[in-house]
């Protein structure tokens, strides 16, 4: 898959209600350990790792976009 | 909620993943620059004050949590999962964190308190005008493909993994 291909069939032109509800159950359960990734902090512009938050004190992190 | 839980060292962020109903106003994300554009436009709109991670364009992050659209992970420091949603809501939230601090501080009192797996059913509030309002944000294109997923799914009956029970 192409990354222009990886683009487009993540972030898809049309919603049709096929979100992945059961498969969020198994995934990243309570009690295990979090995953990290690397993200640009919108107010700077760095390049910033979850873990960094994470090491500071507990994080509640909401997923979501303006739609 | 942040600022009132902010002095008990929770940290609130935000990750701004693809659009959950592209429309003609926000449609979906063909470039890095047009992400960060949405993601100013609702950090605007909702006035939000929590830092906003901007997930890259493929959803590494998003993927890794489960992709869903409005998902809720509360993470210990040290990274232990110690609460998550697979909807966002306030009290729900409220709920978990408090339930946290508490138990904690039972500990800290002396209590022998050994952590086990729980589950619960969560109850989110449903305001079908304000989430209408929220797609007509989008465009009109949102309103359309909601209401044709909407009566698809009335066809195809209860989704695997949806929550559904009686009053």
């Amino acid at each position: 898959m192409t990354h222009r291909t990886q683009i487009e069939d993540y972030n898809y032109s049309v919603f049709v209600g096929s979100e992945e509800f059961m498969a969020f159950r198994t995934l990243l359960p309570v009690g295990s350990s979090a995953a990290d990734f690397e993200a640009k902090l919108l107010e700077t512009g760095q390049r910033v790792q979850f873990s960094d938050y994470w090491k500071k004190g507990d994080v509640l992190i909401e997923f979501g976009s303006l739609t | 909620m942040a600022r009132q839980f902010a002095p008990k060292g929770i940290n609130f962020v935000f990750l701004y993943t693809r659009e959950a109903h592209p429309g003609e106003n926000y449609p979906a994300h063909r470039s890095f620059e047009q992400k960060l554009a949405h993601a100013r436009a609702f950090k605007a709109e909702f006035n939000v004050e929590r830092p906003i991670l901007v997930d890259d364009l493929t959803g590494t992050a998003h993927k890794l949590y489960g992709s869903l659209p409005n998902m809720t992970y509360l993470i210990s420091r040290g990274g232990r999962v110690l609460f998550r949603a697979d909807w966002t809501d306030p009290p729900t939230i409220e709920y978990a964190i408090n339930y946290v601090l508490n138990s904690r501080a039972r500990r800290r009192e002396g209590l022998r308190l050994a952590p086990f797996y729980a589950e619960l059913v969560g109850y989110r509030w449903n305001e079908p005008v304000e989430f209408q309002k929220g797609l007509a944000r989008a465009g009109q294109q949102a309103v359309d493909d909601f209401d044709r997923a909407m009566k698809q799914r009335l066809k195809q009956g209860p989704r695997p993994g949806r929550i559904e029970l009686p009053e």
